[in-house]
């Protein structure tokens, strides 16, 4: 493990096994002592990724919380009750969600067609657009949305919704062009050759061997980009607030307004939609769809 | 219909969405305060118009003599600094752990460093300020133990620590994408020869992981540059990191034409990341294409 005998290995390998013998013993107490390692930093690295969501989670069902204890000395559901059946999450909750269904519908229709072209067809200029729509990425993210909002301002977009989908679905373009199109690129073009060969129209060809082989890449696309429109906070407080606050704007007020455990419960309201359907496509996700879709071909 | 029409649509939403407004934008900075910017313009408490059609570079002697600006102006670049190296060091140490050992221990780093992708940026945000302040879990620990922590939030550190924590899934992610993309065969080989793990890592791993590499730096870089939420959510009243001020020198002061010469100050530094990307993907393609 540590390396210092570089022809260990090659001698392992060439060696018989002994029957008996366990086989490197050096390499078991070097392994041993990297595991202890990878362990301490394991544990450092749940609390570090963790520990502040626990935390929050626990603040939610605490009535009196004294510093220093590691846990309440008080719980209480009486936040949950109070949030829940308050007047600022329903309205908060129906505009996040009106939102991010019309930014990514929206999306889906610019840019799934694009993708189709940009994944399948080689054409002068393609590689200028692919590099022109990761110009959204190129710009620190505050600096473009107070120079949009300028332009908003004479287009009569500011506080109005179309501006808030308008700048919800310019942070999908990248994610719903790039995935899509690494998934329209992946189908084998013998498939679909074959596919003709046995008499499939072009149509036939296109929904049910093209599609259905890119339809996952596709739904990562499409669940990232709604993920990323309902948890978009930033553009959305520029360009909607005080008009329109959507639940991740409202906990920019929250947290500076409301005691802490209201905003702890709010909190965790608001994670519910992103974990549940990130677990559905986190398999995909993992699997590499998003960091194929990160390098242009 | 021909694949240019197909693939137009998004393009021209970038160019009227992002390309007008950074052009006007930059305008705007110098001193053209009509057009487009009129709007804007009766709404702030103050410009610096051009003097017909000379440019004026008065607003950004106004916003670089200003101590606040210098303050933040430093903050953001260290915490990007910060940022990008940590979360480079953290992904890697992971990416490689999981990808060297292969193991249970492995794949429950790399589980645990992705987790802040499925919290909204916000509530992660709050949660880590909660967790770092002075009533907060880290000085609640040390005072039992007899130890004095300091306080992270509302600190710049404190920042550093939120930034790391939401960029380092899709590190990590690109990372482990990239060293599982290196043939056993020939990492096998580089040992066979008499490579010890290290060198194996050092001349074979690290460079054909180049390009991944490069895309979390660029990434990293540009959005902690441009970040409202983290900074706003844990760090100081000032000196923060210029997203926050921006904001509010926007939105809460009037003084569009200041913001616009601070974003322009971003986009300048995002610029000088934004080639190095490009550069990366061209030495993949380029790479690809002897491979083929």
């Amino acid at each position: 493990m540590t390396g210092t005998l570089p022809i260990e290995p090659a001698a392992l390998e060439t060696a018989p096994e002994p029957a008996d013998t366990p086989p490197r013993p050096r390499r078991t107490l070097g392994s041993i002592i990297t595991r202890a390692v990878a362990g301490f930093f394991a544990i450092l690295l749940l609390v570090f990724i963790l520990g502040p969501l626990l935390w929050m989670a626990i603040a939610a069902f605490a009535k009196r919380w004294k510093y220093p204890n590691m846990l309440p000395q008080a719980w209480t559901l009486d936040w949950w009750g109070r949030v829940l059946g308050g007047a600022d999450l329903l309205p908060a909750l129906w505009l996040s969600v009106k939102f991010a269904v019309l930014a990514t519908l929206l999306a889906c229709v610019i840019c799934l067609p694009a993708a189709y072209a940009l994944g399948r067809a080689n054409f002068p200029g393609r590689r200028v657009i692919l590099l022109g729509l990761f110009a959204t990425n190129a710009f620190p993210k505050m600096g473009l949305f107070t120079s949009i909002a300028t332009l908003f301002y004479a287009m009569q977009l500011m506080n109005t919704q179309l501006g808030v989908i308008i700048v919800q679905m310019l942070g999908t373009v990248v994610t719903m062009t790039w995935i899509p199109a690494a998934a329209f690129a992946s189908v084998s073009p013998s498939l679909i050759e074959a596919a003709r060969d046995a008499g499939a129209g072009k149509l036939r060809v296109f929904f049910q061997i093209t599609m259905r082989l890119a339809a996952p890449g596709i739904a990562v696309a499409v669940i990232l980009a709604f993920l990323a429109c309902f948890d978009e906070a930033q553009g959305t407080y520029l360009i909607g607030a005080p008009t329109y606050l959507t639940m991740p704007t409202k906990m920019y007020q929250l947290v500076t307004n409301y005691p802490q455990q209201a905003a702890a419960v709010f909190a965790l309201v608001l994670c519910v939609p992103s974990v549940l359907l990130l677990l559905l496509v986190r398999r995909h996700v993992m699997g590499g769809h998003l960091a194929e879709g990160f390098q242009l071909k | 219909m021909s694949s240019l029409a197909m693939a137009s649509p998004p393009a021209l939403l970038v160019l009227v969405f992002v390309g007008v407004p950074v052009i006007i934008g930059i305008a705007y900075t110098l001193g053209y305060t009509g057009g487009l910017n009129s709007i804007a313009t009766t709404l702030a408490v103050q410009v610096y118009p051009a003097s017909g059609w000379m440019p004026t570079t008065a607003a950004y002697a106004a916003v670089f003599a200003d101590p606040r600006f210098q303050g933040d102006l430093v903050v953001t670049v260290w915490v990007t600094l910060s940022t990008v190296v940590a979360v480079l060091v953290l992904a890697w140490a992971i990416a490689l752990y999981a990808r060297l050992t292969g193991g249970w221990l492995g794949r429950f780093l790399s589980g645990v460093a992705v987790i802040p992708l499925f919290i909204p940026i916000v509530i992660g945000a709050y949660a880590i300020r909660t967790f770092y302040l002075n009533t907060g879990f880290l000085v609640s620990v040390g005072k039992l133990v007899g130890i004095d922590f300091p306080t992270l939030s509302y600190h710049t550190p404190g920042i550093v620590i939120g930034q790391i924590w939401a960029s380092l899934p899709f590190a990590v992610l690109l990372i482990s994408s990239g060293l599982a993309a290196v043939p056993d065969a020939l990492i096998d080989a580089a040992r066979d020869t008499g490579a010890s793990r290290a060198r194996a890592v050092w001349s074979v791993m690290i460079p054909m992981t180049t390009v991944p590499t490069v895309i979390v730096a660029t990434f990293t870089g540009v959005g902690v540059m441009g970040s409202f939420t983290v900074p706003y959510m844990i760090g100081p009243a000032a000196p923060n990191m210029l997203g926050v001020t921006l904001q509010q020198t926007y939105a809460s002061y009037a003084r569009p034409q200041n913001a616009q010469v601070m974003a322009v100050v971003l986009f300048v530094l995002a610029a000088g990341i934004g080639a190095l990307y490009v550069w990366a993907n061209a030495r993949q393609a380029r790479q690809s294409a002897v491979a083929l």
